[in-house]
C-alpha cells in the first residue's frame, strides 16, 4: 500500500491535530517525540506526518507533496491555493477583523481608509476591493501589527483576533469581520481521487471525533 | 542595471536533449493515435486578439493571458488556449467540410499559473474536438480516446472522472438562486468546501429536499454505483435527463471496454460559461494536478456566430512527462548511434561508409576535425554511441566497440 503523507501546521494546530489523529486510530508517537527528524512515520497504516510552516502548508497539498494537509482557515484565505477542502475541524477558533481606532467604531462606512497595516495581503485586498469597492494601499507587517494605527503607519489593520485583549490594551476595536477562522482539514484533488477510500474514511472517522 | 540575458523568464524552460526526445516521442504517438481514429490535424496562430478570450467574450481571465500589441495598437495575446481558436476556425473558416467534423491539434499555449500545465507558463497540449453533433455516442469516443491516449504515453495507473454540469445547472435552477448565488454555490462545491456549501445554502428559502442534495453534491464521487442512489423525486427534467445522459455515456464506455478506467464526480462544476454538458478529468499517481481535462461545450463555438455543439479533451504534455519520471516510467535510453573518423587518405571511404549507414536508418556522425582517435573515443564515450570507426590511410578499418574500447 501507498505512504498517505499529511502536512501538519507547526505550532498549536500541530498539537490539537495529534489527538484527532490518535483518536483516528493512527500511530503520532514518533510526533510526539521531540526529536529532529523532519518526517514521522506510522508504519502500520502506512501513514507519513510533516511538520511545516503554516503558510507552506497548502502549497504542500496543492502539488500534491503532501496529499492532506491541516492548517487554518487564515492561511488558506491568504494562500488561495486549488485545493478541496473537506473539514471544519472545530479548532483554532478566531476571527478575521478589521481593527482600529475606537472613534472610527461605527463610522466603517462614512470614513475613506487609505492605509491598511496587516500579515495578510490577499486577505486585506479582496475584502477592501470585493467587498468594500475600495482601493487602499496594503502595508505587509511580519507581526505586532496593532502598532500600525498607534504610531500612524495606517488608519486600520487586519488582523486575527481571538479575544480581543491584545486590540483592548491598544485602544484598538473591532469595526468589521471579515471572516471567522478555525483549523481546516484539506485535500489535494488528484489524492481524493486516487486514495478515494482511504482518504474519505480518515475523513469520516476524525467528523466522527468531533461532533 | 540587471542584465537578464543569462535567464529565461519566470514560468517557461528549456527542455534539453534527452527530454525533449522523450516529449517529441510521446507527440508523435498521440499525433499517431488521433489520425489513426480519423481526427484531423489543423494548426492556428500562437498570437490571437485578445479579443477571442478576454473582453467580452469574457472566456479566460484578463489576468492569466500575455498581452501585447500589433502595430496598429490592437490587443494581442499568446493563445492560452487551443480549443477557443477552433471554434473560431470552425464559426469562420470551416465551410465545406462535412459535420461532425473531428479534428486534432498539438501545441503551445501559454497562461499565468495554470492547473494544467503544473505551475508553468508555457506547456504544450494535445487534444481532439469532434464538432457539430451532439449524442452520448460522441462524448464517449472522446472520452475513449483520452482514455487511449493516456496509455499510449506510458501511463498504466489512471483515473478518469466523468461529471455532468447539466445536473447541477438544473439542480440550481430548480432553488430559484441568482446566477452570482448560483456561481458562488458552484466555486464551493468546485473546491469540496463542504462547510462553506451548508453555510451559504443555509442563507436561502431552499427546500429540505433540495438543500440535502446540494449538500451531497460535493461528496457525490467515486464508483458508477452512485448514479442509482440518487432518487429522482425532487430534482426536476433538467436534472433527470443529465444523469439520463451520463448513464448513456457510461453505458457506451463499458461496451467500448474502457469502463474500468473511468469514475463518477458530480460535484466537478467547473467552468459553466465553458461547459455545458458533460465533463471529465484524468489523473495519475506522481503528479499532484490533472493530466488532461475536457467535456462538452455546446455555447462555445456560437459565440463566434455559428450554432455548433462540439466535444473535446486537451492533454498537457509536460504534467504527463512529469508523471511519467515520478513512476519511473521514462524510457531514457539513449539513442545510441556510429563516429566515423578516418586517417590521411581515408576521408572518402569514411564518409561513404557513413552515408550508407544513415541510409540503413541507423545513427551515424562524421568526425568534424575532434583532432584523434582518442578524442573520437571520448566524444563517443560522452555521448553515449556504440561504435566508432576509423578509416585508416592504408585502407583497413579499425572497430571500437561501446563496453570493450570506448
Amino acid at each position: 500500500m501507498r505512504y498517505l503523507t499529511l502536512a501538519l501546521a507547526k505550532g498549536r494546530l500541530a498539537e490539537l491535530s495529534i489527538g484527532l489523529l490518535e483518536g483516528a486510530g493512527l500511530d503520532c508517537s514518533e510526533l510526539r517525540e521531540n526529536s529532529r527528524k523532519l518526517i514521522f512515520a506510522d508504519k502500520k497504516n502506512r501513514v507519513k506526518f510533516f511538520l511545516a510552516k503554516p503558510a507552506d502548508v497548502p502549497v504542500y497539498v496543492e502539488y500534491g507533496a503532501a496529499d492532506i494537509g491541516i492548517v487554518g482557515k487564515d492561511t488558506l484565505l491568504e494562500e488561495g491555493r486549488d485545493l478541496y477542502e473537506v473539514l471544519d475541524l472545530g479548532f483554532g477558533k478566531c476571527r478575521m477583523c478589521v481593527a482600529g481606532p475606537k472613534e472610527l467604531e461605527g463610522r466603517m462606512d462614512s470614513i475613506t481608509i487609505t492605509r491598511v497595516a496587516t500579515k495578510y495581503p490577499e486577505i486585506a485586498r479582496t475584502y477592501f476591493r470585493h467587498k468594500r469597492r475600495e482601493s487602499v494601499e496594503i502595508i505587509k507587517l511580519s507581526g505586532s501589527v496593532e502598532l500600525a494605527p498607534l504610531v500612524g503607519l495606517s488608519e486600520v489593520i487586519v488582523d486575527l483576533v481571538e479575544t480581543g485583549r491584545t486590540l483592548q490594551e491598544n485602544g484598538l476595536v473591532v469595526l468589521d469581520t471579515i471572516a471567522d477562522i478555525s483549523a481546516r482539514m484539506v485535500v489535494n484533488r488528484v489524492s481524493m481521487k486516487m486514495e478515494n477510500e482511504r482518504i474519505r474514511e480518515l475523513i469520516g472517522t476524525i467528523r466522527r471525533q468531533i461532533q | 542595471m540587471k542584465r537578464w540575458n543569462m535567464y529565461t523568464p519566470e514560468g517557461v524552460q528549456d527542455i534539453l536533449f534527452d527530454q525533449c526526445r522523450m516529449k517529441r516521442k510521446l507527440e508523435a504517438e498521440l499525433r499517431n493515435l488521433f489520425t489513426s481514429h480519423g481526427y484531423m490535424e489543423l494548426e492556428t496562430p500562437t498570437i490571437e486578439f485578445y479579443d477571442a478570450f478576454g473582453g467580452e467574450i469574457g472566456l479566460i481571465r484578463q489576468e492569466s493571458m500575455y498581452k501585447f500589441c500589433d502595430a496598429k495598437g490592437r490587443l494581442l495575446v499568446l493563445r492560452p488556449d487551443m480549443t477557443i481558436p477552433i471554434a473560431r476556425v470552425v464559426a469562420t473558416k470551416v465551410r465545406n467540410e462535412h459535420f461532425p467534423l473531428k479534428c486534432c491539434y498539438i501545441g503551445n499555449t501559454f497562461h499565468f499559473d495554470e492547473l494544467g500545465g503544473g505551475k508553468q507558463n508555457e506547456f504544450t497540449q494535445a487534444g481532439i474536438e469532434i464538432l457539430g453533433i451532439h449524442s452520448p455516442e460522441s462524448d464517449a469516443e472522446v472520452i475513449t480516446m483520452a482514455v487511449k491516449a493516456v496509455k499510449a504515453c506510458g501511463l498504466e495507473e489512471f483515473q478518469i472522472d466523468i461529471g455532468q454540469v447539466d445536473f447541477f445547472k438544473g439542480i440550481m435552477e430548480r432553488t430559484g438562486l441568482s446566477p452570482d448565488e448560483t456561481e458562488e454555490v458552484r466555486e464551493l462545491i468546485d473546491r469540496k468546501d463542504f462547510v462553506a456549501v451548508e453555510q451559504v445554502i443555509g442563507r436561502h428559502n431552499v427546500s429540505d429536499e433540495l438543500k440535502a442534495l446540494i449538500l451531497d453534491l460535493p461528496g457525490l464521487f467515486g464508483s458508477k454505483d452512485i448514479l442509482a442512489g440518487i432518487s429522482r423525486e425532487h430534482i426536476g427534467e433538467k436534472a433527470s435527463a443529465a444523469l439520463d445522459y451520463l448513464q448513456r455515456v457510461l453505458d457506451i464506455l463499458e461496451d467500448r471496454d474502457v469502463g474500468r478506467y473511468v469514475s463518477i464526480d458530480l460535484g466537478m462544476v467547473q467552468s459553466l460559461n465553458y461547459y455545458t454538458g458533460i465533463v471529465f478529468r484524468g489523473y495519475t499517481r506522481g503528479v499532484g494536478f490533472p493530466i488532461l481535462s475536457g467535456g462538452r461545450y455546446d455555447g462555445l463555438v456560437s459565440k463566434f456566430g455559428k450554432d455548433c455543439p462540439a466535444t473535446g479533451f486537451s492533454m498537457g504534455v509536460n504534467m504527463v512527462m512529469m508523471a511519467l519520471e515520478r513512476q519511473n516510467r521514462s524510457n531514457n535510453e539513449r539513442p545510441g548511434g556510429i563516429l566515423v573518423t578516418y586517417e590521411e587518405g581515408g576521408r572518402k571511404f569514411a564518409y561513404a561508409y557513413c552515408e550508407k549507414a544513415i541510409g540503413r536508418g541507423l545513427v551515424a556522425e562524421m568526425d568534424i576535425g575532434m583532432g584523434g582517435i582518442e578524442e573520437c573515443l571520448n566524444y563517443a564515450r560522452a555521448k553515449g554511441l556504440d561504435r566508432v570507426m576509423l578509416f585508416c590511410a592504408d585502407g583497413t578499418v579499425r572497430e571500437f566497440e561501446r563496453g570493450r574500447d570506448i
